[in-house]
């Protein structure tokens, strides 16, 4: 080379200086795989049949420009049944709760609410699955909080719980 | 006459019906199980798979093209749901940078060969 010793290393500090912030930042960079890909993007606008009602319902109209929460579930999911008592929680304190009954036949929908209670304003029918992929969900449980202006603020992946319930609270 | 009227519509049909089970095994083969240990959603029976290559096949049967598909599950999933990542400057970086290092390497090597010459 033709530099100067001092310039070389000053060169080689930069390249090295130069790699290391490349990797640091692509080591703690989120990563499109974590699965809040979409908290902070705006809640589709999902309608399905409802479970009581038997008509078409869309979550838009139901929600009436208030902060809610969206929970999946199913009468075959066991932590469901974990979920449970917070959901009820958040009911007592007056939360708009929409529930998507997730590849179930209404018959056991309902016989698990019968039993356990039902903590939801309103619920959606997805036996096919096809709302859960607009929600960008992975399985049974999951959990949605929304707010008035239609942006998804958090999302829990499986059982809810206190942490979940006083964010929902918590939020304005 | 009638029986080969029958036999047109039947493979007429029965070869959209491939052609469409074809696109979206394709697809689908592209397409990483988010839930399972390194398995495409083609080789996965769990209920996450079955969802998307449900979705799959009622978007190809919409006349949804291929791009449409992946766009919108990237939308909800991530860029890793695909294998075959679309091109950005990062992923370029990545591939580039050992053959990179290697030609530097060569050059500087070669360099000091000929200068102790």
């Amino acid at each position: 080379m033709y530099l100067k010793k001092g310039s070389k290393i000053i060169v080689l500090l930069i390249f090295f200086g130069l790699m290391f912030s490349f990797f640091y930042n692509s080591l703690y960079k989120k990563k499109d795989f974590e699965p809040r890909v979409m908290v902070g993007k705006r809640f589709p606008n999902l309608s399905s049949k409802s479970l009581f009602a038997d008509r078409n319902m869309n979550i838009k109209q139901i929600t009436n420009n208030n902060k809610f929460i969206v929970n999946i579930f199913a009468s075959w999911c066991a932590p469901c049944r974990v979920e449970h008592p917070f959901l009820m929680e958040l009911k007592n304190k007056k939360i708009l709760i929409i529930g998507i009954n997730y590849k179930d036949t209404k018959e056991n929908a309902k016989k698990f609410l019968k039993k356990h209670k039902n903590p939801y304003n309103k619920i959606l029918l997805d036996y096919k699955g096809e709302l859960s992929i607009n929600l960008g969900a992975y399985g049974v449980p999951e959990t949605y909080l929304v707010d008035k202006n239609f942006i998804i603020i958090d999302k829990q992946i499986g059982p809810i719980n206190n942490q979940f319930v006083k964010k929902v609270l918590n939020f304005k | 006459m009638k029986f080969f009227f029958i036999f047109y519509v039947f493979f007429a049909t029965y070869s959209t019906a491939s052609e469409i089970d074809t696109r979206a095994n394709t697809i689908s083969k592209n397409l990483r199980c988010l839930v399972c240990d390194g398995q495409s959603i083609y080789e996965s029976n769990s209920d996450f798979a079955r969802d998307i290559k449900n979705y799959v096949k009622k978007e190809i049967l919409n006349n949804r093209t291929d791009k449409e598909i992946y766009d919108f599950l990237i939308s909800k999933y991530g860029e890793s749901i695909i294998f075959n990542h679309t091109p950005s400057i990062k992923n370029i970086t990545l591939w580039l940078a050992p053959g990179i290092f290697f030609l530097v390497g060569i050059f500087l090597l070669l360099r000091r060969v000929n200068v102790s010459k």
